[in-house]
Parts: C-alpha cells; sequence; structure tokens
C-alpha cells in the first residue's frame, strides 16, 4: 500500500512507491493548513508539488539502491526495478534530477529554510536510513521514522520561513505512530525480512519482544497525539477524537500482544497495521478539519 | 565478404531499434512537458511576488 500513489504528483508514480517515504506527501498538507499567516495558493501549490517530487525522489533512489532484496520480498518483487521494466542506474539518474530540482525549485521560488529542509529529508531516507539504518539496526524504523516525520516541518517552514513548536508536535506523533505500524508489518512479512537478510525487530529480537514494543511505543502515541489538545493548540473536538482513535489503537496493539498464535497472531497484527493508517488519516483529516473551521467560521459569523 | 560489404555499406554510428526509437520520444516528450511545468511555475510565481520574488528568508 502507497499512500504516496495516492497523493504524490510525480512523473513515474511506480518507480517512486516507497515505505517510510510513502507518507511524505499525505501529510505535508496539514502543516501548510496548520502554519499562520496568509499564503499564496500559487505558493502552496508550488510547494506542495515540489513536497511531492522530493517523496518521489526519495522513493526512486531507495528502489535504485534496494533492487537486490527487493526482489527477494514478495512485497517488494513487483516494482519495476526486480520486474526488469527500469535499471537501478536509470533508477539512480531519474531520483538525483527529482531531488536537485524540487528542493532548488521549493528554495529559489519559496524559501531556503524549506528547502534545506527537504535536502535534509531525501538525505535522511536515502543515505541514513536506506543506506546505513536499514540493514544495520533492528532500530532501522523507528530512527528512520524521522524522514517520514519531517514533511509537516517543511511545509511549515514553507509558509513561515521558521520552525516552531506546532511543526515539532505533528513530527513528534508521526514519529511515534511509525514503529507500532511498521512492526506490526514486519511481524506479518517476517518471512519476507529474513530472505532479504533486513533485521528487522522481529527477526532479531523476536516476536514477543516486538510486540512488547508495539504496545510501549502506542502508549506514548496516545500521549503525544493529545499533546496539540493539552498544550491548548487545538480544541476539545481534536482532543476527544485523537483519545477515541488513541483507545482503538491501544486495543489493537493489545491484541497483538495477547494472542501469540499462528493464524490468530497475523490476524492480529493485520488490524492493527490496517487501523493504524486509518489512525495517522483520520488524526491528521481532524486537524485540517478544525483549521478549516477555523478559519471560515468568522465568515459565516460575520454573513 | 568484402564484396557484400561494398554492396551494402555499414552506417554511421549507432542504429536504434524501433523500440528504443519509441522510449527515446517519450524521455523527450517527459522532458518537455517537465520544462513546461517549470517555466510556467517560475512565471506565476514571479507575477505573484512581483519585485518580492527576490526577496527570500535565510
Amino acid at each position: 500500500m502507497s499512500v504516496l500513489d495516492q497523493n504524490a504528483i510525480d512523473i513515474n508514480p511506480r518507480i517512486s512507491e516507497a515505505e517510510v517515504g510513502d507518507y511524505i506527501a499525505l501529510l505535508k498538507p496539514r502543516g501548510m493548513a496548520m502554519a499562520p499567516g496568509h499564503f499564496h495558493w500559487v505558493l502552496a501549490i508550488t510547494s506542495l508539488l515540489c513536497i511531492a517530487v522530493g517523496a518521489g525522489a526519495s522513493g526512486a533512489l531507495n528502489m535504485a539502491l534496494e533492487g537486490d532484496i527487493d526482489s527477494k520480498m514478495s512485497r517488494t518483487a513487483n516494482r519495476p526495478i526486480p520486474r526488469g521494466r527500469i535499471t537501478r542506474p536509470e533508477a539512480m539518474t531519474f531520483g538525483m534530477t527529482l531531488a536537485f530540482f524540487s528542493v532548488m525549485t521549493l528554495g529559489i521560488l519559496v524559501n531556503w529554510i524549506a528547502g534545506a529542509l527537504l535536502a535534509f529529508t531525501i538525505f535522511f531516507y536515502v543515505v541514513i536510513y536506506t543506506m546505513g539504518l536499514k540493514r544495520w539496526t533492528a532500530q532501522n524504523i523507528v530512527i528512520g521514522g524521522a524522514a517520514g516525520a519531517l514533511p509537516p516541518v517543511v511545509a511549515w517552514a514553507a509558509v513561515t520561513g521558521t520552525v516552531d513548536v506546532e511543526p515539532l508536535l505533528l513530527f513528534a506523533i508521526i514519529f511515534f505512530w511509525t514503529p507500532p505500524h511498521f512492526w506490526a508489518l514486519a511481524l506479518f512479512r517476517s518471512d519476507d525480512y529474513a530472505r532479504a537478510g533486513i533485521p528487522m525487530l522481529p527477526n532479531v529480537a523476536g516476536p514477543d519482544a516486538t510486540r512488547l514494543q508495539i504496545l510501549l511505543y502506542t502508549i506514548v502515541l496516545i500521549a503525544v497525539a493529545a499533546a496539540p489538545w493539552a498544550l491548548g493548540y487545538f480544541d476539545a473536538v481534536y482532543g476527544i477524537v485523537s483519545l477515541i482513535l488513541g483507545a482503538g489503537m491501544l486495543v489493537l496493539a493489545i491484541n497483538v500482544y495477547i494472542r501469540r498464535e499462528r493464524s490468530q497472531s497475523l490476524r492480529a497484527t493485520r488490524k492493527l497495521f490496517a487501523f493504524s493508517i486509518l489512525y495517522l488519516f483520520a488524526l491528521f483529516a481532524t486537524l485540517l478539519a478544525e483549521v478549516v473551521y477555523r478559519a471560515l467560521a468568522p465568515m459565516v459569523g460575520g454573513a | 565478404m568484402i564484396a557484400g560489404m561494398a554492396d551494402k555499406p555499414e552506417p554511421d554510428g549507432i542504429v536504434l531499434t524501433e523500440a528504443q526509437k519509441k522510449s527515446r520520444r517519450q524521455r523527450s516528450i517527459a522532458i518537455a512537458l517537465a520544462l513546461g511545468v517549470l517555466v510556467v511555475l517560475f512565471f506565476a510565481v514571479t507575477m505573484v511576488k512581483g519585485p518580492a520574488v527576490l526577496v527570500r528568508p535565510m
């Protein structure tokens, strides 16, 4: 499943499909909508386009570097490089070109803080996560999750030219959401990851330790997700929605922790994985709805 | 052999297959479209920002 497919505007969506980076294009508009001040729609579209293309660049470079392991995993075996439709040097050139133009265009047309943050996001995803962490440590997706969590910060910087507490809260939500989401996937795809030699947590520390980690990260996630309400940035509507969604995540994470028999465990992890996608989407949709409501309320009230 | 070569001279350079020609054409169209988008984007932002187009933080 690729969120990028639904959101990004890139030249070749298949080659630009990726993992952590998939969420870049989806999450970016939330940071932009929350940021204060007037932002011309042409600049908003330009920023969206640049970050979407940057996300595509990350995906293309990721696949260029991982052609060998993608062919060993059923989840990724249909990507263009394992299928032989595109060569690795072609994907690398395509990715570098997209990365260069997305960063330069954002920097020149919007501002250089946003451009630099986008460049750092691509660098972190491709060099730190893909080339380093992923094949080296079981904490790969925890640290690598920062790449997927940065886009709201980039979007905020595009509008304001600065970095503030609000986008960092969004960063924290995505950062703590990533481990339960990807470890649920890793639990029911552990054979895939073992075949490819990727040290995902279930293959290194075992499924039981992974289930405990999922539960612990979910508890932290619920607290962090409620922080924008607790700190007074958002109203009770968001707070209640975040707690209801968090309760859903917690129930499913407890379910994953309890059910350890093979078929029941598979069902529980698949449910958590699927719900985690809905969770993040619904959480950010609520944030967006509240921002839109705030913007429209004075106009409606004044009419 | 020599007589054969005289009858049918070797063409200069690399000769592309039909599939390669089609692929090159598609690449050229994609590059042209991308360039067009960039031109429109830079024009639109210049119109929006006016003289402030040269003023950016950092």
